[in-house]
């Protein structure tokens, strides 16, 4: 009779109101967390399951994080399938209906934004493509507003009642970030048709915004390692093309990247591709500006 | 010959499958087309407004010009010369034009190609796992007890068509179908290795799953071989359940609603592992198997972690349908009743900016076996039997180090008792290198060395192992993988 009381008791401790005294929120990743925090401030508690130096499809299924998404009220991921690594499991033992795919919960940032770059085929020969396209357009923050929007619409559908809050919260970030685009979009005037090299296709939006020229990567296909012959073919097209930058995203080891940059000449940087990814950047917006202010360095100091 | 038409049936079932399957892109065509067509109104509502202002500075440049009756003729004179606002406009008006002209062409095609009937947009996701393993043993099966034979040996050991789709919004299905070459006649042959349907929706957190599949027991029963971090599976798996934990049954899986990780399982079923294996004439509900297990998690630092759980096995009776086992000494005995108890441990660095590239994990399982047997010491049916306890113990330990993203290495330690005899000891000491040439194909070295003692009349014996595992089509990272 005691152990059915304590497992009532359990059941009981477990349950909660629909709407407890804060919106909880999970984002997959902490540049969406970043963007719930600003919009929801007071009213939302949000969990981030990357801390911001893991590779954005490779963020352990950790089972400390089933707890918190059995408790989350909105769940806040990047979308065209760039959690399909860790997601898909921990929504399985989340247990929470809520947030499933397609849920009421289950908030998609992408929507309304086009992809770039959808394969014309998702056979693995091209490597571990995004069947929907590349996924990395939270690296360009006037397609980051669109996210902005989608959040703020989720948090005004859950809960109508905080409407006038999100909206004052989502206008003054707004107003912060197209402040800053006006900034960063003088800034990166040197930048202009500046060639550059990642590690992993992290940057397409990002130089189609800001006016770089994407060269290429050094893994051979998304998620496929690079072999000797693509290694060196990219330092012989470097070499030709007088291509100054690459950048190494801090998840990839550093020994290819900075071999490739003494080869060819070329100035080597390390860029977040989160809030979080290297030290002070823990927003979005300094993440952003940590970013154009290295890249801008880079290229000036060539000069 | 018959099984020779046996395994071309089945490999012409699997290139149909794929001749009609599609990843399913109709729903993304349609969100495409909705989004070309939101961005074609937008582009037609620039349009209009652009033309509204070129009207509106027609209307000025006519009204500025001088009266007809004053001049006396004066001579044609040039249009006046557009401002550059007036040229701007003019060029963005063309060019917002050109681009309406381009995307409504794109919505066509997108809108023709959606009309064409693609017979596999149902299907649900379809993948296909092959494994092989080239070996080398030093000596032959009768000496070491293996289903396969010593020397040299080529071992289709999996051909695993795996599908997963939505059942509805409440449920999940899947199905592992895999072919693998018979021990004794060597012939391929497809079984239905997992078909269950999962909740999704359940409330209180619960999952429940029914069907055909592989029961939760330990850390390692129910992961499918080519799935493993070594090449077999460990010894006292092999012996204590029977290879993977494949059961006919109901699971339930509870999730304390307590900000700790708990996850607690039990399930009933028939079969579970290799015993009982058979039919029977009537099943009473302690010939069932019931199984539970009880797991929690702790993140010890950011980028260490440890993983624990207890499991426990009962079969209260196999009456007639328990695995018969002739021992050296010539006795033979009939599995009665089964219980078995595990205690498993996983340790795991992985630094998390470099958790695809660098990992170290230590995993360990420690079970305890408490079977009772039907014992016919002579061995001549009829003969005088007797029941007969006997307790064993058994355990896996393995380190496996990924120092690359493609590479792995690591070492395992088997040891076990007999669970029919646990005077009869054997060891086994691995080494492997993992080479995982991408996501989906890897290949993999193993050595292992087994021991024995002289009970069970076994050999020592050194294999080699080469296994080749590869994929095609989707592969889902469920939550098993973690």
């Amino acid at each position: 009779m005691l152990s059915i009381i304590l497992l009532i008791g359990v059941f009981c401790a477990g349950a909660r109101p629909a709407h407890a005294a804060k919106i909880r929120i999970v984002a997959t990743l902490t540049d969406l967390a970043d963007l719930a925090r600003n919009i929801g401030d007071d009213l939302v508690e949000v969990h981030s399951l990357a801390t911001g130096v893991e590779d954005t499809h490779g963020v352990p299924m950790k089972p400390s994080f089933v707890p918190m998404m059995n408790q989350a009220d909105l769940l806040l991921l990047v979308g065209f399938e760039c959690e399909h690594a860790f997601l898909p499991g921990l929504l399985e033992a989340s247990k929470n209906p809520r947030i499933q795919r397609d849920r009421a919960g289950y908030i998609d940032c992408s929507k309304g934004i086009i992809p770039r770059d959808v394969p014309k085929s998702t056979e693995h020969y091209a490597g571990d493509v995004h069947p929907y396209g590349n996924p990395h357009y939270m690296l360009d923050p006037v397609l980051a507003k669109t996210a902005i929007q989608n959040i703020y619409n989720a948090l005004v559908e859950f809960a109508p009642q905080y409407q006038g809050e999100f909206t004052r919260n989502r206008d003054a970030y707004l107003a912060k970030l197209n402040a800053k685009i006006a900034e960063w979009e003088k800034e990166v005037k040197p930048l202009k048709g500046v060639k550059f090299v990642s590690y992993h296709e992290h940057w397409p939006y990002f130089a189609d915004r800001f006016g770089l020229d994407y060269f290429g990567t050094i893994e051979l296909r998304p998620g496929i390692d690079p072999t000797p012959r693509h290694i060196e073919e990219l330092i012989a097209k470097m070499k030709v093309e007088h291509v100054p930058i690459v950048a190494r995203e801090p998840q990839f080891p550093e020994r290819v990247p900075k071999r490739i940059a003494e080869q060819t000449g070329a100035t080597l940087i390390t860029l977040p591709i989160m809030p979080g990814g290297v030290p002070n950047t823990e927003t979005y917006i300094k993440m952003m500006d940590y970013i154009i202010h290295t890249m801008v360095g880079a290229v000036q100091s060539r000069k | 010959m018959h099984g020779g038409i046996k395994m071309k049936a089945i490999l012409i079932s699997i290139i149909m499958v794929f001749v009609f399957y599609s990843s399913g892109f109709a729903q993304t065509l349609e969100e495409r087309i909705k989004i070309l067509e939101e961005a074609l109104k937008k582009q037609e509502q620039t349009i209009k407004e652009q033309q509204k202002v070129i009207e509106e500075l027609k209307t000025e440049m006519k009204q500025g010009k001088p009266s007809e009756q004053q001049a006396v003729t004066p001579p044609k004179e040039a249009a006046p010369p557009l401002t550059a606002q007036e040229t701007e406009k003019k060029s963005t008006l063309e060019q917002v034009q050109q681009q309406v002209q381009q995307l409504k062409e794109e919505v066509g095609q997108v809108v023709e190609a959606q009309k064409k009937n693609i017979l596999s947009v149902f299907n649900p996701a379809i993948g296909l796992v092959g494994e092989s393993i080239l070996s080398y043993r030093s000596r032959g099966s009768n000496e070491t007890g293996s289903d396969r034979p010593g020397g040299f040996d080529f071992n289709q050991r999996s051909v695993e068509l795996n599908l997963a789709g939505s059942v509805d919004p409440f449920a999940r299905g899947y199905a592992v179908i895999n072919a693998s070459a018979d021990p004794v006649t060597g012939e391929a042959t497809a079984q239905v290795e997992e078909a269950a349907i999962q909740t999704t929706s359940l409330p209180w957190n619960l999952t429940l799953k029914a069907g055909i599949f592989f029961g939760e027991f330990g850390r390692l029963s129910y992961i499918h071989d080519h799935e493993l971090p070594f090449v077999n599976r460990p010894l006292v798996l092999d012996n204590y359940i029977g290879g993977e934990s494949k059961t006919d049954g109901v699971q339930l899986n509870f999730l304390l609603p307590i900000p700790h990780y708990v996850s607690l399982t039990v399930g009933v079923g028939d079969q579970f592992g290799d015993t009982p294996n058979a039919v029977g004439n009537f099943r009473h509900f302690d010939e069932l198997n019931f199984w539970g297990r009880a797991s929690t998690y702790f993140d010890l630092t950011p980028d260490v972690s440890l993983e624990t759980g207890v499991s426990g096995l009962w079969t209260p009776s196999e009456e007639d349908r328990g695995g018969v086992f002739v021992q050296p000494d010539g006795s033979i005995l009939t599995e009665r009743r089964r219980l078995v108890v595990g205690a498993d441990l996983m340790v795991r660095y992985q630094p998390l900016r470099n958790n695809q590239f660098q990992s170290l994990t230590w995993g360990t399982e420690l079970l305890y076996s408490d079977n009772r047997y039907l014992d016919n010491p002579t061995g001549i049916p009829g003969g005088p039997v007797f029941n007969r306890d006997v307790g064993s113990f058994g355990l896996y330990s393995y380190l496996a180090y990924k120092l690359h993203r493609q590479w792995i290495v690591g070492c395992l330690f088997d040891w076990m008792e007999n669970p029919q005899n646990n005077a009869d000891k054997t060891s086994a000491y691995s080494a492997w290198i993992t080479w995982a040439i991408s996501h989906w194909n890897q290949l993999r070295l193993q050595y292992t060395y087994t021991t024995h003692n002289a009970l069970s009349g076994l050999k020592n014996d050194n294999a080699i192992y080469l296994q080749w595992a590869w994929i095609i089509g989707s592969h889902a990272h469920g939550w098993q993988e973690r």
